[in-house]
């Protein structure tokens, strides 16, 4: 990385006093032991709740910002409940000053670790970035279904944890992605943001994209060692990013893997609607990437797992997978063992799951699949007939998105594989089903 | 069923649904022998299939009377009891319109 940081936009500098004191009981229950972190808009400090006896996480916002921030900010992590973002525990009002508890996250700060390996003279591997990418992928995916947009990824906001935890930190510019008029708001950090951004121009439903071009910024930082735009202010950085040809990781780093080089040019793309659709579908190039990666980068087939005990819905599914990826390859199995049998054996990019099965149904097998590990290198996406609420929002935490059994479900299905591969069209399988 | 598509992957859809039509006066007469033995976990099982297979084959009443008899014996389940006399007469009811529902569809399917 550069060590170049412009200003973040949106957020006050200048020395301000704290505003909490070490020590200060705030709410009854958290004293404040350290301060953590302090940027423009707040401060986190490092608190102990008095009551529950464990540490936490406390965050304020400065008297010149609006506590909706984090208001905002409190509402979006109570949404999302997952291990890619820090859990939320309470919020308040100490002193006519806003707080919100969170968990505390012990790990290090990623903008940390690139200046460490930078002082070490140890580039990041190729297999570690795609590591980490397809962690902030997977977490954004599910920001992004819950209908929000982060706005503010960037390597000092992403915590390695122990245990291989990769969080995404500080939704303080978080907002839904139909508040337009949010969205026109320039603020964030201008490395990273895009040009429709930096330019106070996002459209309507585009926000995710912003968070997606960001992430593409983070790939090229840790592969390459330095920013890939010039400019120490918004309008020498939009000229950048807007008017400029686009940078490549490959002219830096010709080692990288062609399919990533190219991917990370989409992600950095200046028009929103040449990035991908989504972060689902950024999610699968990456673990597809990274899959080949690992297997010395020969290609492979797109492959799907159906897991029904019904065979009329197998036969249906396979037909609807076929008709999205022609050439992909389809195994099946009628029940959850059969399901673990075959991952252990292969791991698919798409497994299609119905929740009701014999032996065991299809929560307890996404649980089982996420600590094994296996079902991190696939997308799951649950098929059922009578999901409850309860069961949505369970495979929502563990990443997994729902289809209901109906005669839509085709389409919808095509839809998902579309956003995994945005290039697969409904071209007409072979006769053989 | 899904939309303008490819006539190749309609042709595809259109031969498995025929299939699957073709199989369901089998499926229908499977239900009510199973309702007549009180069987109720294999009857919940079976309109639960055929809930969730008929709606995505296109065959929406069929799916949604099926869906009407798993609804039912979940709450019968939930309540730790089969079903009483009066779940009963309204299980058969909805069983004879679920077999009904199968004999259109697989006119219709043919």
């Amino acid at each position: 990385m550069s060590g170049r940081r412009t200003a973040p936009i949106g957020r006050a500098d200048g020395d301000v006093p704290p505003v909490l004191a070490i020590g200060e009981i705030v709410g009854d229950a958290y004293e404040v032991r350290a301060v953590l972190g302090a940027g423009g808009m707040g401060e986190v400090y490092e608190a102990h709740d008095r009551v529950l006896n464990r540490r936490v996480a406390l965050k304020v916002m400065r008297p010149n910002i609006p506590a909706d921030y984090l208001l905002r900010e409190g509402r979006a992590l109570a949404a999302l409940h997952n291990p890619g973002v820090v859990a939320v525990h309470t919020m308040g009002l100490h002193r006519d000053v806003a707080y919100l508890v969170m968990e505390r996250v012990h790990g290090l700060s990623l903008d940390r670790v690139v200046d460490d390996r930078r002082a070490r003279d140890e580039p990041f591997e190729t297999g570690e970035v795609l590591d980490l990418l397809v962690s902030i992928a997977d977490t954004l995916a599910v920001v992004h279904r819950a209908g929000l947009a982060h706005r503010d990824v960037k390597p000092g906001n992403v915590m390695l944890a122990p245990g291989g935890r990769v969080v995404l930190m500080d939704f303080g510019l978080v907002l839904p992605q139909a508040d337009r008029a949010g969205h026109r708001i320039v603020e964030g950090s201008m490395q990273y943001m895009p040009p429709e951004a930096l330019a106070g121009v996002v459209a309507e439903g585009e926000a995710p994209l912003g968070d997606i071009y960001a992430l593409g910024i983070l790939g090229y930082e840790l592969l390459v060692g330095e920013d890939p735009h010039e400019g120490d202010d918004a309008t020498s950085l939009y000229r950048s990013k807007a008017k400029m040809p686009q940078p490549r990781v490959s002219r830096a780093c010709p080692e990288v893997p062609p399919a990533l080089d190219d991917l990370l040019v989409q992600l950095m793309s200046p028009d929103p609607s040449e990035r991908p659709p989504g972060a689902d579908a950024v999610l699968w190039s990456l673990r597809s990437i990274r899959a080949r990666v690992g297997r010395g980068g020969e290609p492979r087939a797109f492959s799907a797992l159906l897991v029904d005990d019904d065979a009329d819905m197998r036969t249906i599914l396979s037909l609807h997978v076929r008709a999205a990826v022609p050439e992909a390859v389809v195994e099946e199995a009628p029940d959850g063992r059969g399901a673990l049998a075959a991952v252990r054996r292969h791991v698919p990019d798409l497994l299609l799951l119905d929740l009701d099965l014999p032996d065991m149904n299809g929560v307890e097998v996404c649980m089982m699949l996420r600590g094994m590990e296996l079902g991190d290198a696939c997308m799951i996406v649950s098929v059922s007939a009578r999901a409850t609420r309860a069961d949505v929002e369970l495979l929502e935490q563990l990443g997994v998105q729902s289809l209901v059994k109906g005669p839509t479900l085709g389409q919808e299905l095509g839809n998902v594989i579309r956003r995994m591969r945005p290039g697969s069209r409904g071209r007409a399988p072979s006769a053989k089903r | 069923m899904t939309g303008a598509r490819d006539p190749a992957i309609e042709d595809l859809l259109a031969a498995v649904r025929r299939d699957f039509a073709a199989k369901l006066p089998e499926r229908g007469a499977e239900l009510a022998a199973l309702v007549a033995r009180a069987a109720w976990d294999d009857v919940r099982r079976a309109a639960h299939k055929l809930r969730g297979s008929a709606a995505t084959y296109g065959f929406v009443d069929l799916g949604a009377h099926a869906a009407a008899i798993e609804d039912l014996l979940l709450e019968a389940a939930d309540a730790g009891a089969a079903p009483d006399d009066a779940a009963r007469a309204r299980l058969d009811a909805l069983v004879a319109q679920a077999v009904a529902a199968c004999e259109r569809a697989s006119q219709e399917g043919a």
